[in-house]
């Protein structure tokens, strides 16, 4: 790429949830690149990358529908660009695996008929915002700064993890995120679970699960002194967001136990008498607010807690 | 399991078992010395009756059946968390994978029903679709699973916002996932996968 000349264009594998319950997601996505004067073309026909419920009992089908969604990429100019840290998190590993194992790489190559196409770069928004668009460019860009709003960048699991994989950032403490906060002019929280799981697909087989991991992020959010958690997985963004006044439900009472009387709030996790919501944004809503993008075009009608006021009362809306 | 006392010998140890986990994962469950890191940053271990190194140690003995016979796999969220930390390389998220595909061969014995009828409803859905139909995967986990109340609140407000779409079309090339699931079942058929 000649810098600064040639515009960026790349293929996008939106992923199910984008077209779906996180729709938000994908609207956000669309509105930033256009704003950033980035080409974003949708891959045709794309299937499901078969996320985690596939490679959880059937890991060569797993291999074989990304190994397919990767034949499907090659038809449209530029490196894939994915938005869904599932896909993501799915797409690289079967790269990987394949280009590692030539008996798997020979079977998923039957199982699709063709040549498995391993080469075609696939990269996360949040790396293609914070180094090939850059964070600098990304700073000069921005019309309308988010300042004075207190951030928890929540990575979840599969961003970084395992760490020869995707390749985004260290597995244990990454930065990406609150860098490119910080070129928004928004304000990065220090909190700790940033890294936790959310527990994911459990929503649907085990929802008290993921009501109690969920729990745990939202009050170490809420500790930290965060308005808002910024995500860039729509499973991350439905169990805090869609879930939140179930948590709220579950967990909000004080806490009357014997043992949270003699430990004290810290040691409880529902025992937090601050209860604010927390509206939960995907990187590109935040982004595209920053751009100057006008806040219809965001999908917040969308979400559940409702971040206007917040917003409102940031003077950013 | 009633009985506790564990039995090392020829014929309680399922070496033939540990083999099979090990060539699905590609991982070796012999490299693990037992440090118990994968169990300490385990989010779902609180809520296993054999936290992840234990799940090791056990496939270590041969005991198979005993990891089987249990919750433990079906709690794991697949994170990562213990592949990324284990000292060792023993890549824990794998094994669990192959332990899951195991027991979804044997269809069962799991007693964790719900993840697995969750799971073939993710998969079905694909076959059919060739892209998740959310409202039909929820719709058709609570008519399963006898939970027909369960998030009966959050789905007419999903659909408000927009978030859950009542109908949904096939891919126009839905023939060619047809015939990937075809294929990968002729092979396991001719033995050339597992």
């Amino acid at each position: 790429m000649t810098p600064g000349k040639k515009r960026l264009n790349y293929s996008y594998y939106p992923g199910c949830s984008l077209h779906a319950s996180g729709r938000e997601y994908d609207i956000s996505t669309r509105a930033l690149f256009k704003a950033l004067n980035v080409g974003l073309k949708e891959v045709p026909d794309w299937f499901c990358c078969g996320a985690t419920p596939a490679h959880n009992v059937d890991e060569l089908l797993s291999l074989s529908l990304c190994a397919k969604n990767l034949s499907l990429a090659e038809q449209v100019e530029g490196d894939l660009a994915v938005a869904c840290a599932a896909c993501f998190s799915r797409l690289k590993t079967t790269q990987h695996h394949l280009k590692e194992d030539e008996e798997r790489r020979k079977q998923v190559e039957t199982a699709i008929a063709g040549p498995a196409a391993l080469d075609k770069p696939v990269k996360h928004i949040l790396e293609i915002l914070a180094r090939e668009f850059g964070l600098s460019k990304l700073e000069e860009s921005v019309k309308k700064p988010l300042l004075g709003l207190k951030v928890a960048s929540y990575y979840g699991c599969l961003l970084t993890r395992p760490p020869e994989v995707p390749e985004l950032d260290d597995c244990e403490d990454p930065s990406i995120m609150e860098d490119i906060l910080r070129a928004l002019g928004a304000e990065p929280v220090q909190w700790s679970h940033r890294m936790e799981c959310c527990g994911a697909n459990f929503t649907l087989s085990r929802p008290g699960v993921v009501l109690k991991l969920s729990n745990a992020i939202l009050e170490s959010a809420r500790r930290a002194g965060a308005d808002c958690i910024m995500v860039a997985c729509p499973l991350c963004h439905g169990n805090l967001d869609i879930r939140q006044k179930e948590i709220k439900d579950a967990y909000g009472a004080p806490d009357s136990t014997l043992f949270g009387n003699i430990f004290g709030s810290e040691l409880q996790q529902g025992a937090s008498s601050d209860q604010r919501d927390l509206p939960v944004f995907y990187i590109t809503q935040l982004a595209a607010l920053a751009m100057g993008v006008p806040s219809g075009n965001l999908g917040f009608e969308s979400v559940i807690t409702d971040p206007k006021p917040l917003l409102r009362e940031k003077q950013l809306l | 399991m009633k009985n506790k006392l564990m039995h090392l010998s020829n014929e309680t140890m399922n070496v033939g078992f540990v083999k099979k986990v090990e060539a699905l994962s590609g991982s070796s469950v012999r490299r693990c010395f037992q440090c118990g890191k994968c169990s300490a940053g385990c989010p779902m271990s609180a809520f296993m009756e054999h936290p992840p190194n234990r799940i090791v140690r056990l496939l270590q003995l041969g005991q198979g059946q005993r990891v089987l016979a249990g919750r433990s796999i079906w709690y794991c969220a697949s994170c990562e968390t213990c592949t990324t930390r284990c000292p060792n390389k023993v890549d824990l998220a794998a094994i669990m994978d192959a332990l899951r595909k195991l027991s979804w061969d044997a269809d069962g014995p799991s007693k964790e029903s719900y993840v697995q009828l969750a799971n073939r409803l993710f998969i079905e859905n694909i076959r059919t679709y060739g892209r998740q139909y959310e409202l039909r995967l929820g719709a058709a986990f609570n008519m399963k699973s006898g939970q027909f109340l369960k998030d009966l609140m959050l789905g007419p407000k999903l659909i408000s916002k927009g978030k859950l779409k009542m109908f949904h079309s096939k891919n126009k090339n839905i023939g060619e996932i047809e015939a990937i699931f075809k294929r990968i079942e002729e092979m396991r058929k001719k033995g050339e996968a597992l």
